[in-house]
């Protein structure tokens, strides 16, 4: 199997669409993402047993770059969501033995927490710990450290807590945290609300068949938080963070100077900072859209390759654990912030409302998770996406535009959704998340000559959503196809946006451009199946 | 018309590339219809622009567009044309930094007095109060003509105008709310760097429901080529401060100076004098689904159902008895918000974009070197393309635009807008609007006042008001942003004396022009 790797990079030329064209003939189309984690058990308890060790991690210029994980000591005892499935991954249930990040926790509202903390890192780091953001947690064993109790080799630690809210949660070492947050000491921790939300967001459960507006089911819940206006059809999780690689080689030459097992501490100056690896999930563009648990990266299991259809509705867990701000800008749309460390933020008079801001960028603070909720459906932008216009289907021919006969049919807000009236026509494939004011208008401009413009990997060869089908004869503007065989990255004609730092210098690996903390956001014709099983 | 030396050395330039194109490629063409579907024209005959096809005897297609004259133009048509390509820029220590950048290629007489290039369909159309009025301007850089503010649509003239002719930031955009906006972008070349092919492409930032075709990103859809023009259109349903800029290799494109402002202006601009602002929103707000929006005139989307949808953007206040406080000729709003809270005095808004220059990048931007991406640090601090003193002056403080002479001798418009900060204490509102954006590819930046309030309104284009009506406005004396962020504050004058104020950053490191310690990101408010 082969994907969208790191070699590939270096052929890079000056502009992002000029990615060679071999790159691409390798390439082959995988979702594959949501928010993949590990959980302890069930009936109100939660136990995870972790270690921290050094591993390699890879990274799209060729470089192993040495760095500090945490894992799991024994296997946990399952992974959510049952969906994803096992899959072909070498990573047994969903857990390596470091990773960068570290497992993502999760647990039930209510759940009493054990995190045991075994220390395996090389003797230059005689302890380490974990720091859980938003929880009130007790510690047993191991050896006093200076924010939280530490885990030495010869004594590791347990932590405590009870998940009493839900929402998302970073975790990270307390240890001389500028060097093992730096090294990849960092996870997030996941709280599922207690409240079901039935009524609003529908029944919900996770198991191996489980579906979701007659698509394939990978959320966790039905809802964000216990408000039952938090209700989401799919969710990705994006863990922000930087590398200085020149750190991480000075530890890696001070392990590898010492042979004993008494090595002083490392000695490691992190100070100033010249970060030059800009992290999505441990991943650089474009590693990071190679699906989760990809055997090439058995350390960094979590990929950044979000989908979705027009009208669905996108939690976004966003978390930052690096020790810089990272703009990231979200093409496509506005989210609405939810809440901040699991911290609803609602309106002062009534209570219930929300009062998040509505953003283009999220603000990364450092040490932050951000929960927001995003959503597209191409309203207001006064043509036909869907190129219906061009849907005329002649007798014994092929049709025109996308072939896709369905009328819109608005429901209360505008869209075309299972709740319109009449909800389908009969033997005619329902067009959901349509905005039907738009329906059959035509695009406004005429496009450039397909000659004088260059494509780029994930454009769809024509301005619509959707594979458009082109009956030669017509004497109609359908599209500007692309030339015979070229091959795209998005084979089913979504639409992309693209996600990725402001501080655009972040989106380069090691000086290299692209790279760094970018992906793409495919908003998928609304029939195309999200796949995302493993 | 005599053909100058640059458009000949342009040419040549360009030979490789349309050498390698077909015959039968299209190269420069520019979109502005004068009616839409959306937006008919006056003549009834001919409401709309529109493709007619027929088929040839060799079985092709044959297009031909027809449609009204710009006598008879739409008002909520609004176009623009600029140029991809590059430039020089002079920053207030004196050194000349050279940029790839964005130039007017309309709108010109607007772009050298500071102010958005954009206009209605009819006046680019060469149509202006009743009367002819194509483009008239320089037919080759530095003849030292003045230009009027139609398009420029010859091949030749777009060269001309087009070629080393660069601003920083690029041409303001402004249009309001129900307008149809077509931006066409001219790819002229970067003659400077003639081992370049770049495209170039129009990210409208924070734009609300994109169309990943219009969304500018090279990868999601397609990138004109030198000497092509590709046509962006947009809608405008949501008030707000935006920004445009170049999505062709980011971290070097938006570093080399590729980079504009854009906002969109409220329909609540446009209610008669005395009009309750709170009615109007309410009715629009109500207006039943399928059947034409009602509360302001000219309305051309519907509205949001703020009870439903957790993207609304404006809900509505709180019941008051906010009305229209003047014309349109004296009080504009920013939002729609219903309550009058979002007042200033017409002519005292003030878009300000914080950009940074490495010059080091800008010299290996110019040569023909690997650029270094992670030691990028700027040295200029700037205020849209200027730092201070320049930001409140010009061409050797005399206020005005700042111009630059480029490599092949002659002068041209380099930085054309100003940031100097104007309240009078006469003014029906004595309010002023500033439109806050960060394009810096490198930092954060803050910006602070001293003796005069700011009240951040907006964040992000969208009013601060939670979805229970409640708005969630504050006071401070700095802001903090990074790339790719915007807000909205108002500065409030009421309770303040006349006086000269400062805008500045307290990043205090970037109060500097590269090694003169002094300058950077400031500006004055005067307080008159």
């Amino acid at each position: 199997m082969t994907y969208f790797t790191r070699k590939h990079l270096m052929w890079a030329g000056r502009a992002f669409a000029s990615l060679t064209l071999l790159a691409v003939a390798l390439w082959q189309p995988a979702a594959e993402a949501a928010v993949p984690g590990i959980t302890g058990g069930t009936g109100g308890t939660a136990t995870f047993s972790l270690v921290a060790q050094a591993v390699f991690i890879s990274q799209p210029d060729g470089a192993s770059v040495y760095s500090f994980g945490y894992g799991c000591a024994v296997a946990p005892a399952g992974y959510m969501p049952a969906k994803l499935g096992a899959g072909t991954s070498t990573i047994v249930n969903h857990c390596a033995i470091a990773q960068v990040p570290g497992p993502t926790l999760i647990v039930h509202e209510g759940d009493a927490v054990t995190v045991n903390l075994a220390n395996l890192l090389p003797y230059g780091a005689p302890t380490t710990s974990i720091v859980f953001s938003g929880q009130q947690v007790t510690a047993t064993g191991g050896v006093p450290g200076i924010l939280v109790q530490d885990a030495s080799a010869a004594a590791p630690v347990t932590y405590k807590f009870t998940a009493s809210k839900p929402g998302t949660f970073e975790y990270h070492s307390g240890t001389r945290p500028e060097l093992q947050v730096e090294m990849g000491l960092y996870g997030v921790l996941i709280v599922l609300p207690a409240q079901a939300n039935v009524a609003t967001c529908g029944a919900f459960v996770d198991n191996t068949t489980a579906t979701h507006n007659g698509q394939p089911d990978y959320r966790l819940a039905a809802s964000a938080y216990d408000h039952p206006q938090s209700c989401y059809d799919r969710e990705y999780m994006f863990q922000l963070t930087e590398m200085d690689s020149n750190i991480h080689a000075d530890v890696l030459t001070q392990v590898r100077a010492c042979a004993t097992t008494t090595c002083p501490e490392f000695v490691v100056k992190t100070d100033p900072y010249h970060p030059n690896y800009f992290l999505i999930n441990g991943r650089s563009m474009p590693d990071d859209m190679d699906p989760s648990f990809a055997p090439q990266y058995p350390y960094q299991p979590y990929n950044g390759n979000p989908h979705m259809h027009p009208g669905e509705t996108m939690l976004v867990r966003e978390v930052a654990h690096g020790r810089i701000q990272h703009p990231l800008h979200i093409h496509g749309n506005h989210a609405r912030i939810l809440a901040r460390d699991g911290n609803l933020l609602l309106s002062a008079t009534d209570g219930t409302s929300f009062a998040g801001p509505l953003v283009f960028t999220y603000p990364t603070v450092s040490g932050q998770a951000t929960d927001s909720l995003f959503g597209w459906t191409g309203k207001g932008l006064n043509w036909d996406i869907y190129n219906h216009a061009n849907t005329v289907v002649l007798p014994g021919k092929s049709t025109l535009g996308n072939g896709d006969a369905s009328p819109c049919y608005a429901d209360a807000n505008g869209s075309f959704t299972s709740a319109s009236t009449p909800p389908a026509v009969p033997g005619v494939t329902a067009n959901y998340g349509e905005w039907c004011l738009d329906h059959n208008r035509p695009i406004p401009i005429t496009p450039p000559d397909p000659q004088i413009v260059a494509n780029g990997l994930w454009y769809g060869g024509t301005p619509y959503l959707g594979v458009q089908k082109v009956y030669a004869g017509r004497p109609t503007f359908v599209s500007t196809p692309l030339p015979p065989g070229t091959s795209v990255q998005n084979p089913e004609a979504g639409y992309a946006f693209m996600w990725h730092s402001h501080d655009e210098r972040e989106i380069t690996t090691n000086d290299v451009f692209p790279g760094g903390m970018m992906m793409m956001l495919l908003i998928d014709p609304p029939t195309f199946v999200i796949d995302e099983t493993l | 018309m005599a053909r100058n030396k640059l458009f000949w050395t342009a040419m040549i330039a360009l030979l490789g590339v349309s050498a390698a194109l077909p015959a039968g490629a299209q190269s420069f063409r520019v979109q502005c219809p004068n009616g839409t579907v959306l937006h008919h024209s006056s003549d009834v005959n001919n409401p709309y622009e529109r493709i007619v096809s027929t088929v040839d005897n060799n079985h092709q297609i044959v297009n031909t567009i027809v449609g009204p004259d710009a006598a008879h133009a739409n008002k909520q048509i609004k176009c623009q044309q600029i140029s991809g390509g590059d430039g020089y820029a002079t920053m207030a220590d004196g050194q000349q930094v050279y940029l790839f950048a964005f130039g007017p290629l309309s709108g010109i007489q607007n772009i050298t007095a500071g102010l958005p290039g954009t206009v209605p369909a009819a006046e680019f159309n060469g149509w202006l109060n009743g009367a002819a009025a194509p483009f008239s301007g320089p037919t080759f850089a530095g003849d030292r003509s003045v230009a009027n503010n139609a398009g420029i649509k010859e091949p030749e003239l777009i060269m001309n105008n087009g070629v080393l002719a660069g601003n920083a930031p690029g041409p303001m955009m402004a249009i309001d709310e129900d307008d149809e906006f077509f931006l066409t972008l001219s790819n002229v070349g970067m003659i400077m760097r003639p081992d370049l092919f770049e495209q170039h492409t129009v990210h409208f930032h924070g734009y609300p429901n994109a169309s990943s075709y219009f969304d500018g990103v090279p990868d999601a859809s397609v990138a004109i080529n030198i000497a092509g023009s590709f046509t962006y259109y947009y809608t405008a349903p949501d008030a707000g401060t935006y920004f445009w800029h170049c999505h062709i290799t980011p971290p070097e494109h938006l570093q080399m100076g590729m980079e504009g402002q854009l906002y969109v202006r409220p329909r609540q601009n446009r209610l008669a004098q005395g009009a309750s602002l709170y009615g109007a929103l309410a009715a629009y707000t109500a207006s039943p689904a399928g059947s034409q929006p009602v509360g302001y005139p000219d309305v051309s989307f519907p509205p949001e159902d703020c009870t439903k949808d957790l993207l609304c953007t404006t809900p509505l206040p709180p019941s008051n008895t906010a009305t229209r406080l003047e014309t349109a000729a004296t009080v504009l709003y920013a939002y729609n918000d219903g309550d009058g809270s979002t007042r200033y005095d017409a002519g005292a808004d003030y878009p300000i974009q914080m950009m940074g220059f490495d010059p080091n990048f800008h010299f290996i931007g110019m040569t023909f070197n690997p650029e270094p991406f992670a030691d990028m640090k700027d040295k200029y601090f700037l205020l849209s393309g200027r730092g201070y003193p320049d930001t409140i002056g010009g061409d050797h403080g005399v206020p005005g635009p700042v111009t630059t002479v480029d490599s092949d001798g002659l002068r041209r418009l380099s930085q054309p807008q100003p940031t100097l900060i104007q309240i009078h204490k006469g003014g029906p509102t004595q309010r002023a609007l500033l439109r806050i954006s960060n394009l810096s590819v490198t930092e954060y930046h803050t910006l602070a006042t001293v003796g005069i309030p700011m009240t951040v309104i907006a964040f992000h284009a969208r009013l601060l008001r939670d979805m229970s009506g409640n708005n969630l406005y504050y006071n401070t004396n700095s802001i903090t942003i990074g790339g790719g962020e915007s807000l909205d504050v108002i500065l409030d004058a009421t309770n303040v004396p006349a006086g000269t104020y400062f805008l500045y950053t307290t990043n205090l490191d970037h109060l500097s022009n590269d090694a003169e310690n002094f300058g950077g990101m400031m500006t004055e408010i005067q307080v008159l």
